[in-house]
């Protein structure tokens, strides 16, 4: 489980140090005797095959007080396998290289990704625990933990069906989705073929802008305008992803999610304000003039 | 011609195999060369001790003689494995290859047939020494 969250995470931080230097011709990480993460110009087979010959030497290095970094210098390149918290970051890089922007790229943004994985590891290690119960034929215990759940009062007919019925625990289906949906979540994740490997998107960025009125004969009414510089700046944090909609919340704290579409005077580029058809407004409370928060719901 | 060499600053023998003794007059002077250039990097501060050996010499020089073995395998291995290494991503030869321990580190190198170990603490530099040995 935790090699897999670290592995998402070092894939694309190993494509990106490629991409940042292409002399570098390939880097993979390993730990345990395994390919744990590398980049797409890697062959596994050669990766794999790296391991034996550097544990061959990381035994042998007690005189030195155990192995750290290991520089191959070779008459067409040069290897360099460096330990980071028992991670082995391996990257082989022609002698065109800069050695010195190398290693501080890789010296600095791994350590740093392994950091911030085992900062988010709070979550997957509660997930964890459950996971361990489920693997256990324990299966009450199981239940009991759904039932211990707060705000399941309502919901009490449910889980006692499910506590009668052994067999169906594990396809127990939350019957309050917002807070029983978190609860389930582990039991999902605990099936390898359910990982996602897409990269993690940034959080939304919640843009403050004043409302305008928008009227018109031809004017759908559930749909705002937005500041192109604002899209622009959307756009560029999710290049892949598909932006639709928006989620635009009054100062009073009530939301709605509608479709967006640029402002289209050029004079009222840059000025940070969404134009607002009635029908919005009346939903959020707000009026033009008022300030609303938004920001984009990324599919 | 069979020339069995052995210059021990540490008293600890040397065991050559005397079926493999078949040196050339520049192999030889080579190994001498070395030699007398690692005598003079031992004298640098940081500096450990070294290992040079060929197929029918040998001169060791460390300051633990009693961990004569452990070096001795230690700088086999590294050679071996490095070629290994090099040989997987089509590198071509080993020049040299550094090995950064969390106590001391070592520098190790083939020239010529001749396989070098240098050790040495942290803070020595590994740079200067290489420039200093190599051809």
């Amino acid at each position: 489980m935790n090699n897999e969250v670290y592995a998402l995470a070092l894939k694309s931080t190993l494509q990106e140090i490629q991409n940042a230097c292409p002399d570098v011709t390939s880097n993979f990480i390993f730990n345990d005797g395994k390919i744990l993460a590398q980049d797409k110009n890697t062959n596994e087979e050669t990766a794999t095959q790296t391991i034996a010959p550097y544990n061959a030497i990381a035994e042998r290095a007690d005189i030195l007080g155990g192995l750290e970094t290991i520089t191959i210098q070779s008459a067409e390149g040069k290897v360099n396998i460096t330990t980071i918290n028992d991670f082995h970051l391996t990257t082989v890089s022609s002698n065109e290289a800069d050695e010195k922007y190398v290693n501080t790229l890789t010296r600095i943004l791994i350590p740093i990704v392994i950091k911030l994985v085992e900062q988010i590891q709070p979550a997957s290690t509660d997930n964890e625990t459950i996971t361990i119960d489920q693997t256990e034929p324990e299966e009450e215990d199981t239940t009991e933990e759904i039932v211990d759940e707060p705000n399941v009062d309502a919901t009490e007919e449910t889980v006692d069906e499910t506590a009668d019925d052994d067999a169906d625990t594990e396809n127990y289906q939350p019957y309050e989705p917002e807070e029983e949906t978190t609860t389930t979540e582990p039991y999902e994740e605990t099936e390898p073929a359910e990982i996602n490997y897409e990269p993690l998107l940034p959080e939304p960025p919640v843009t403050q802008l004043i409302v305008e009125n928008l009227s018109g004969f031809r004017v759908p009414s559930d749909t705002v305008r937005v500041d192109t510089e604002v899209i622009a700046q959307w756009n560029e944090l999710y290049s892949d992803k598909k932006i639709n909609e928006v989620e635009v919340e009054a100062l009073n704290g009530k939301t709605t999610r509608c479709k967006f579409n640029p402002i289209k005077k050029s004079k009222d580029t840059g000025k940070g304000i969404i134009k607002m058809p009635e029908k919005i407004q009346l939903t959020l409370e707000t009026v033009a003039g008022e300030l609303v928060t938004v920001k984009p719901v990324v599919e | 011609m069979v020339k069995k060499t052995s210059q021990q600053e540490t008293a600890t023998a040397v065991v050559v195999d005397e079926d493999e003794l078949s040196a050339d007059p520049e192999e030889d002077q080579t190994f001498t060369d070395l030699s007398n250039k690692l005598a003079e990097i031992r004298k640098d501060k940081g500096v450990i001790g070294y290992i040079l050996r060929n197929t029918t010499s040998a001169t060791i020089d460390l300051k633990e003689p009693e961990k004569i073995v452990e070096y001795a395998l230690f700088s086999s291995q590294v050679l071996d494995s490095s070629r290994e290494i090099s040989d997987l991503f089509e590198l071509d030869d080993v020049e040299s290859i550094f090995i950064e321990g969390k106590e001391n580190n070592a520098l190790c190198m083939t020239i010529d047939g001749n396989k070098i170990s240098i050790f040495m603490e942290k803070d020595a530099d590994h740079a200067d020494i290489l420039k200093r040995i190599s051809p």
